[in-house]
């Protein structure tokens, strides 16, 4: 954004103005050199305001300095245009109206002194106000940083929290299936395995019998435990690539090809969530934006990342920005370390890169 | 106090600064009497426009150091701004004040009619200040240094004429001697005629009260740090 | 003639240094009205004003200090930043560092032409004759860049080289007496009238006011006599350091 010029730069402005307007006095009126003097001094106080920030009752040495040349020039009643917009500039516009009045009724002569203090008025009560907004507008801009700034924060903590719950519930699926394996088929496959050891050394053709029909019973008992182990365990909602295939498929509104290569199983859940999402979004962007007849939905797996590119044969180019879903799912594919890109030429496409934590899998 | 020490040796490193320093203030000393006008020989009354000279060729220093980066370093050195700042100006004044000793009492030791030297001694003091506060103010406006010295160079000349230090100011139109009175070339040239004249001294107090008081306003404005 | 091609290009970088112009010309235009400001109406029993003179003194003084850009062009091409660039062309170098010398011959003849169009048309002055002011304007430039290429040559630190420039402008304003008066000997007599540029120049312009034309195309024969010498200093000096 262009940066446009600072009010104080304005207020710094007319104090040194007033310097001008001064000496222009000086030069027109008296030309005395002890008058010269009092222009010099309210140049350091001008100078001092200048560079520092002085505290609000320093405009007393203004107003000491203008009082003492009273009686020497007419300057000294101008002066005191510097402590009234002083004054106002501060706030205090109470007294800074109580001194314009003061010094007017004091010399009560001249009008132009009257619009010259007016002047001054008006334009430190504009600049108080002014000034006084911008600090507003500040700290509001502050704070909503800030809340943004939180909000993001929570944002990827709940993305890093999720992605650490499927990890978990990875955890103790595997454990559950270990205790099923050891509970259901443990038992009967060692007993099997004793009984064929026992069966070598049994010289009774009748007990021998007995063990091998044992044995049987017991694989067969096994076999049996296993089918319903894998049974009970199979899930019935779709995972994995089952799920994003199903997505395309029932997406029938433009003509899809599903393209994949690679060992799909390397792919951990949540980078599933995300690849679903994002196929999900993309078809509908496709769906509500584009007049493309075809998509093409590719996803390579490989040792180290995954890629998905979904690209289109449209040619509307509306979309300039970044709808918020695509850009949460940007975020999201950040948060695991990836990239989401996306770009209009030729069509649309959107391609995602996550890389495979090769360390998290053997976790 | 090493930053002084440093600030005096490099016033003294380059050859041009060493005759700009040593050589022309010597020189000044040399130069023939006048007329009518001005009353003090002339190398006294150019005096005021080699001071200012001097004074942008020391003040340069400081603009060197930002545009070499140094300030950048001093800013993280455990060392304020006001150190750096007030021990520089305090070894370039104590060139100027060797300066304003070597013109005016080499005169003196030369036979030179000088009227009252230890008046002008501090005239040419006061001056010196009011020069370098000038030039510090002047080179905080800038980046480069030679452009800052070839522009300050040609204010100079301007402000001299204005001034009254290079064409008495009695010949000036009206408007132009009011305006004059801005310029503290004015006072210097105000200053080196009471020092003729020697009226009263409340009014050489009043000559040098406002000399220091632009060397206030002009250190004020020239303090500002500026780290690019 | 494939300089020829570069002059447009060095025009432009004359024309585009700003700090040049400032010093050149912008500076001798305030001199100027603050002059005419202080000597208005000021008349001598001569009947020419005073800014006559002081304007043609000022134009020549600011030609002494025409050489200056020219130096800084050939140290930058020649010597330093664009050396090998400016010899990896193929053209003639020597060409090359001669139409860098008109063009800053022609510029400064123009800063000075100007300066006349301004003093004739805003503060009234009036210069009797143009062409011969403007011939006389042309001598000092090339003097001056000649003598400031012959500083550039014979010196090794480039520094010297434009502080020594700077003290051929500024001595010989004061030798020609302009900021006081120079000691009465005959070396100082000697500098103060034929052998100092400026008040050669001056002299002529003055002489041929007064119709005094044998004088002034003497004293500006004595000019164009002092470059041709320097000229020839300046080649031999100029191919030890550049053939």
């Amino acid at each position: 954004m262009k940066k446009l010029m600072e009010p104080l730069l304005f207020v710094n402005s007319w104090r040194f103005l007033m310097m001008g307007a001064f000496i222009h006095l000086w030069v027109l009126g008296d030309s005395q050199i002890s008058s010269f003097i009092l222009i010099l001094l309210l140049l350091l106080m001008t100078c001092l305001r200048w560079r520092f920030a002085l505290p609000v009752w320093f405009v007393l040495v203004d107003i000491l300095i203008c009082f003492f040349y009273f009686p020497y020039t007419d300057i000294a009643y101008y002066g005191f245009a510097l402590p009234i917009f002083e004054l106002a500039l501060k706030g205090k516009c109470l007294f800074s109206l109580f001194l314009c009045a003061g010094v007017f009724f004091a010399q009560a002569s001249s009008s132009f002194l009257f619009w010259f203090f007016f002047q001054a008025f008006f334009f430190g009560v504009f600049s108080f106000i002014f000034l006084k907004n911008q600090e507003m507008y500040r700290v509001d801009i502050d704070e909503q940083r800030k809340v943004r700034y939180e909000l993001e924060r929570i944002k990827i903590d709940l993305l890093e929290a999720n992605q650490s719950v499927s990890h978990q519930a990875e955890l103790m699926e595997r454990y559950r299936i270990a205790r099923e394996l050891h509970d259901h088929l443990g038992h009967d496959l060692t007993g099997a395995t004793l009984a064929l050891q026992a069966y070598q050394y049994v010289q009774e053709p009748e007990e021998a019998k007995k063990i091998l029909q044992e044995v049987k019973n017991r694989l067969e008992r096994s076999t049996k435990s296993l089918r319903e182990t894998v049974h009970n365990m199979t899930p019935m909602t779709r995972i994995g690539v089952e799920s994003l295939e199903s997505v395309v498929r029932n997406f029938q509104q433009k003509d899809i090809e599903f393209k994949k290569s690679g060992n799909m199983l390397l792919v951990p859940v949540h980078i599933w969530s995300l690849l679903e999402s994002c196929v999900k979004e993309t078809l509908t962007n496709v769906a509500k934006h584009s007049n493309a007849t075809k998509v093409e939905v590719d996803l390579q797996v490989t040792e180290s990342i995954v890629r998905l590119s979904i690209k289109d044969n449209g040619t509307a180019k509306k979309l300039s920005h970044t709808g918020s879903g695509l850009r949460s799912l940007q975020m999201r594919s950040r948060s695991m370390g990836g990239s989401l890109s996306i770009s209009h030429e030729n069509g649309f496409l959107v391609v995602c890169v996550i890389p495979l934590d090769k360390e998290m899998l053997n976790r | 106090m090493t930053i002084f020490k440093f600030a005096l040796k490099r016033s003294f490193s380059n050859t041009t600064n060493i005759i700009f320093l040593t050589l022309f203030p010597i020189a000044c000393i040399f130069l023939p009497n006048g007329e009518e006008w001005p009353f003090l020989p002339y190398g006294y009354q150019y005096f005021g426009l080699l001071i200012l000279f001097v004074g942008i060729r020391l003040a340069t220093i400081i603009l060197e150091d930002r545009e070499k980066g140094v300030v950048k370093r001093l800013a993280v050195a455990p060392i304020s701004h006001f150190q750096y700042l007030s021990q520089n100006l305090l070894a370039y004044s104590i060139i100027l004040i060797l300066q304003c000793i070597i013109v005016v009492y080499g005169g003196v030791l030369l036979g030179k009619e000088l009227y009252q030297p230890g008046w002008l001694f501090i005239l040419y003091g006061s001056f010196s200040f009011a020069s370098l506060a000038i030039a510090l103010a002047w080179i905080s406006i800038y980046r480069n240094k030679d452009a800052s010295f070839l522009v300050y160079m040609s204010l100079i000349f301007i402000i001299v004429v204005l001034g009254g230090l290079l064409i008495p100011i009695e010949i000036f139109p009206d408007l132009l001697k009011r305006v004059a009175v801005i310029f503290p070339t004015y006072w210097l040239a105000e200053g080196l005629k009471w020092i003729v004249f020697s009226e009263e001294i409340l009014d050489f107090l009043l000559i040098n009260g406002v000399l220091w008081l632009y060397t206030i306003v002009f250190v004020i404005v020239g303090s500002i740090r500026k780290i690019n | 003639m494939r300089v020829l091609s570069t002059v447009k290009f060095t025009a432009l970088r004359m024309l585009r240094s700003y700090i040049v112009l400032l010093l050149l010309l912008v500076v001798p235009i305030i001199l100027l009205t603050v002059f005419s400001f202080i000597l208005s109406g000021a008349v001598p029993e001569s009947g020419v004003p005073y800014i006559n003179e002081t304007s043609m003194t000022q134009v020549l003084v600011f030609q002494l200090f025409g050489g200056s850009i020219v130096m800084s062009l050939i140290y930058n091409d020649l010597f330093t930043e664009n050396k090998i660039r400016m010899y990896a062309l193929p053209f003639n170098q020597t060409m090359y560092a001669f139409s860098i010398m008109m063009c800053g011959a022609l510029f400064s003849t123009l800063l000075g032409a100007l300066l006349m169009v301004y003093s004739q048309f805003v503060l009234g002055v009036m210069w009797q004759n143009w062409l011969w002011m403007i011939y006389i304007i042309s001598l000092m430039a090339v003097l001056s860049i000649i003598v400031c290429l012959i500083f550039t040559f014979s010196v090794k630190n480039f520094k010297i080289a434009e502080r020594l420039s700077e003290v051929y402008g500024i001595g010989f304003v004061v030798l020609a007496g302009l900021f006081f008066p120079m000691p009465e000997n005959g070396f100082f007599d000697f500098l103060g009238s034929y052998g100092n540029p400026l008040t050669l120049s001056m002299g002529a312009i003055r002489d041929m006011g007064e119709s005094n034309i044998g004088d002034a195309w003497f004293q500006a024969n004595i000019l164009l006599g002092a470059i041709i010498i320097l000229f020839v200093v300046m080649l031999i000096l100029g191919r030890r350091k550049i053939g």
